[in-house]
């Protein structure tokens, strides 16, 4: 999350500041949905909740041994049952993207930062698994010229058979600050993709650069906000 | 025979079977298509020997066997692709079916694997249980979001005096009806074994 430094002003960081930690968890778990992509760890975050989860089964447990009104423990119970399910679902999310795309993160330095011990763990067992998987029952049968996991055959230098995220996918996203100069589309590294020969005209960058106002809602390439995504600016949904 | 059709049936099999949903592992059209492979590599190199003894170039020279060693790469290119498609998006159901079913799988889905997914399926699934332990924390309940912690639940399949993860001990004999936490129930139902009842 963005620390107090690169807020715009007290007004955000006393906003950031009244949040409470599952509020914040469960904006780390949207985000984390909504990316195509892997985002960094929210590794304090994460702690702090377990050790608030911790707090509230005490209290529950607590609660009930001592014949509290059952409707109250309850609704404590249920409170921790939704914090439990955001922590869950939000590691689960992760892991689901790791196992699509372990080739690439695990080639790719900046992404495999953004993972946890145990994420990097991981995503190591997944890759050796997947690896010999497909070595054993495929690849240690064909020609030895063509027995590359990541390239289609010697000729081909680059990693052409790697599942990507696909980033040029939309997003449904917000701001709290006025956001100028992004760039919607860019040709400049050219991602391939089999539309352009119809909508070629579209493709170019715009006259005009894009504008964001804050607290309105917009549909947009996730490549183009990216960026702002990563620095806590722009939230999904 | 046409080249490459063949390795398509097997993209097609991932194409228009049901999503997630395996079908049996197809090893003789698979071990066909890699014996095609072979022969491709066979007759791409024995063009470039045939090159080579007449003199010419091989970098260099554009004629017809040039081009038949071209289709020859290309077609064992795609054969590649195709073979490697099918690994990757059953392994992909796998690795899925991990998360739904857990570690054991039904005797049904495993009629339906290679020797190598049986054994990829119990390496990943070991990762994952490993990884959960790690963060000290069960990642296969909760599934979907809770709306009340406790549900109503009808016993599908006998299954005798049962500890809770709640430290609870309940008697689920078949049809019996019971109000559980959600949490304690969710493994039993993506099982099979109960049936939520709503309304």
């Amino acid at each position: 999350m963005a620390s107090a430094s690169d807020l715009g002003s007290t007004d955000d960081y006393e906003a950031l500041m009244s949040m409470t930690d599952v509020e914040l968890l469960k904006s780390a778990w949207r985000q984390e949905k909504a990316a195509p992509e892997i985002l960094q760890f929210e590794s304090r975050l994460i702690k702090r909740v377990r050790e608030q989860i911790q707090l509230m089964e005490e209290t529950v447990e607590e609660f009930t041994e001592s014949g509290f009104d059952p409707l109250t423990v309850s609704l404590y119970q249920m409170d921790l049952d939704r914090t439990q399910f955001l922590l869950r679902s939000y590691l689960r999310i992760r892991l689901q993207k790791i196992e699509k795309y372990m080739f690439h993160i695990f080639a790719t330095a900046e992404l495999l930062t953004r993972l946890s011990k145990e994420e990097k763990w991981f995503i190591e067992r997944c890759c050796v698994d997947l690896q010999t998987h497909l070595e054993k029952s495929v690849l240690s049968q064909l020609p030895y010229t063509y027995q590359s996991i990541f390239q289609q055959s010697v000729i081909n230098d680059e990693t052409d058979m790697v599942a990507k995220p696909q980033l040029d996918t939309f997003v449904v996203c917000k701001t709290k600050y006025y956001l100028g100069h992004i760039q919607l589309e860019d040709n400049a590294d050219g991602e391939p993709d089999g539309s352009s020969p119809y909508d070629s005209g579209s493709q170019k960058p715009l006259e005009e650069p894009f504008e964001m106002e804050p607290n309105v809602l917009y549909f947009v390439r996730y490549k183009a906000v990216k960026k702002f995504v990563e620095e806590g600016k722009i939230d999904l949904y | 025979m046409m080249y490459g059709t063949k390795a398509i049936q097997l993209v097609k099999e991932i194409a228009n079977g049901e999503k997630g949903q395996l079908t049996p592992f197809s090893s003789d059209v698979f071990s066909e298509v890699i014996a095609e492979c072979s022969q491709h590599f066979a007759d791409l190199r024995s063009l470039i020997r045939k090159m080579q003894e007449a003199g010419l170039d091989v970098e260099t020279t554009k004629d017809e066997d040039h081009y038949g060693q071209l289709i020859h790469h290309l077609s064992l290119v795609r054969n590649k692709r195709c073979l490697m498609a099918y690994m990757y998006n059953r392994a992909e159901i796998l690795r899925n079916l991990v998360w739904n079913v857990g570690s054991d799988i039904p005797e049904e889905i495993q009629e339906k694997l290679s020797h190598s997914e049986k054994e990829y399926f119990k390496k990943h699934s070991e990762a994952l249980k490993s990884y959960m332990s790690r963060v000290v924390l069960e990642l296969a309940v909760d599934m979907v979001p809770p709306k009340d912690p406790y549900i109503k639940v009808r016993v599908l399949d006998d299954m005798g005096e049962v500890e809770l993860p709640s430290d609870n001990t309940a008697n689920f004999a078949r049809h019996s009806m019971h109000f559980l936490k959600r949490t304690d129930a969710e493994k039993y139902i993506s099982l099979g074994k109960m049936e939520e009842l709503t309304g």
